[in-house]
């Protein structure tokens, strides 16, 4: 049954995979569209990636925007004069240059829950700070513009697909394996784990560095998206708070949630930038005590509500006993 | 079964070489909390195959105890040793890696995993690190413990007799050597503690895992155990054979009081 549902849902993945990846092939897709579907793959990359650290190993980071800004501008100053990469050959050293920058956060791993939430603040405004100071790295302010050209930036379309796609694969099989499991039960109780024989500094070490390194990633393929970054954008808090609302919009911990969530946020961030500009912020706090108030387990939950619902109202429709997060 | 990997291997700290050697011992162990003498100066050994009783009036040390041989606190001085090798000093999973294991006086279930998956945390290190072996092992282990039916449930569903056995599963899971329990039998009805205590005997005889005990429920420590140690105030009192230990005059006052011993005499 269990292996079933995974074949489906394996299916159900390549299946949509597949029809966005010909998307743009098949229908005449306008460049806002075009731009816009681009901008939720990469989201969903890097929302994914902060759930491996906030929702497996349960420590929820508010400096993300460090890593995503790293990757960006280690990409984009690579990819310039006077020696220019292969953009696919910037993106990676971008992406690696994050992973080892936030080992650099190692000491906050000692500390759990709000303890850590908050140093977390402190590191990614520090990085903000340091990086639009660094005006011979990063442009200061004034930004840098990326020598991209027109063929590139229509092929980041399915670079940004591609990714997403890796990052969703990479979360199912980081859920199903024993080392997934070992970072639940950190996140259920540290002591408990040590005494079963996990390393939690260990474990958690390695979860940051690959959720910095695929935040950075993202952060290098958005660069070349936009063709031009600044660090307010890049290393910006709203940029660290968007990693955290995406997963909890969409349901921490899980696989599906953290995709929706980042799709949502893509759309409904578009939609408030152009209708109620100054409420942006505003809404987006509503929206998250509302969720964590009413359900923790953000969209997803609301899902699994419905399913359950609609299981019970069928006579033979036996609801599992336990819930196995999706 | 659980031989060390080199990572953990007693043999690469110093202390001398352990032919004879008990399976664990404590060695003038001791432990200050400010002026507190929790753990002073005690000298125990656990023998292959033996069932140790730690027991103790409230306060004596014995919790405390445990969590320098588990490595969850490091010792003020002393040492813990393992088949002769000084294991005190490192972090409590290296030792668990080591086949030193564990259960708490309060049950510490993971909640949000099922119980299989519980179980299987532990059996990733008991059976290598490959999920299928380790799900095979956890699946066997609660068909001894009597949990296979609530495999897929959550821990909280569970009476707390049942999360007991379920810490026992965890436990057993990392196929461990010497195993800590700590209260596995207090705080369940009549029939409950006659079937842990049950238990705890088979994992002996049927396992081969040595265990020290502590136990506040004296009919299941005195027929359990084959050896028992006392401790008062963080001191060893007393040690020797259940029946001789429950004559012993400085035992009894360290429970009833001074006179209750003369009393007795």
């Amino acid at each position: 049954m269990r292996a079933l549902l995974g074949a489906r849902a394996a299916i159900a993945f390549a299946v949509v995979v597949a029809a966005l990846a010909l998307l743009p092939v098949v229908l005449d897709l306008s460049p806002y569209d075009r731009n816009l579907l681009t901008l939720a793959f990469l989201m969903i990359a890097g929302s994914l990636a902060w759930n491996w650290m906030g929702g497996y190993l349960g420590q929820v980071s508010f400096g993300h925007a460090a890593m995503f800004g790293i990757g960006g501008f280690v990409a984009a100053r690579l990819m310039m004069e006077p020696s220019p990469m292969p953009p696919l050959l910037a993106w990676l050293l971008g992406g690696v240059a994050a992973g080892v920058f936030s080992l650099g956060a190692h000491p906050t791993l000692r500390l759990r829950g709000p303890y850590f939430s908050i140093a977390t603040i402190g590191v990614g405004e520090a990085s903000r700070l340091v990086f639009t100071w660094w005006e011979d790295f990063t442009g200061g302010a004034s930004g840098l513009s990326l020598p991209i050209d027109i063929a590139l930036k229509a092929r980041l379309y399915w670079w940004a697909l591609g990714l997403a796609a890796l990052v969703v694969i990479a979360s199912f099989l980081l859920r199903r394996s024993a080392f997934g499991l070992q970072l639940l039960a950190i996140k259920a109780d540290v002591d408990a784990a040590a005494d079963v024989g996990v390393n939690a500094t260990f474990s958690q070490d390695v979860v940051m560095v690959l959720s910095g390194a695929v935040v950075g990633l993202t952060g290098a393929l958005y660069a070349s998206f936009f063709a031009f970054i600044e660090p307010s954008d890049m290393f910006g808090f709203d940029r660290s708070i968007a990693f955290v609302l995406m997963s909890v919009i969409g349901g921490v911990g899980t696989i599906l949630g953290p995709a929706l969530g980042a799709i949502v946020f893509v759309l409904l961030r578009q939609f408030l930038l152009a209708s109620y500009p100054q409420l942006y912020l505003g809404l987006y706090g509503v929206l998250l005590i509302l969720i964590i108030l009413f359900e923790p387990l953000g969209l997803t939950g609301l899902g699994l509500r419905a399913l359950r619902a609609w299981q019970r109202r069928r006579p033979h429709g036996g609801a599992p006993r336990t819930v196995a997060a999706p | 079964m659980t031989s060390p990997d080199s990572a953990t291997n007693p043999r690469s700290s110093s202390g001398a070489p352990g032919g004879d050697a008990p399976l664990l011992a404590t060695r003038a162990l001791s432990k200050t909390f400010g002026g507190l003498k929790a753990v002073d100066a005690v000298d125990l050994e656990l023998r292959q195959g033996e069932i140790l009783g730690v027991i103790g009036p409230n306060g004596a040390g014995k919790t405390t105890l445990f969590s320098l041989i588990a490595g969850s606190i490091a010792p003020t001085s002393g040492e813990v040793q393992l088949r002769g090798w000084k294991v005190s000093g490192r972090p409590a999973y290296k030792l668990v890696r080591a086949g030193v294991v564990r259960t708490h006086q309060i049950v510490r279930p993971f909640p949000n995993l099922t119980v299989a998956e519980n179980v299987t945390v532990g059996a990733i290190h008991g059976a290598g690190r490959a999920p299928g072996p380790a799900r095979e092992r956890a699946a066997e282990v609660l068909a001894f413990v009597d949990l296979a039916d609530r495999a897929r449930d959550l821990p909280g569903t569970l009476t707390l007799a049942g999360r007991k056995r379920l810490e026992l599963a965890r436990a057993l899971a990392i196929v461990p050597e010497v195993l800590l329990l700590d209260e596995v039998v207090a705080g369940v009805n009549p029939a409950e503690a006659m079937r842990l205590a049950g238990l705890i005997r088979r994992i002996r005889d049927e396992r081969g895992v040595s265990i020290v005990m502590i136990e506040h429920v004296m009919p299941a420590v005195m027929s359990l155990s084959d050896r028992i140690v006392v401790l008062d105030h963080g001191k060893k009192i007393a040690e020797g054979a259940p029946a001789e230990v429950a004559a012993d005059p400085l035992v009894i006052e360290a429970y009833f009081g001074k006179g209750a011993g003369g009393a007795r005499a």
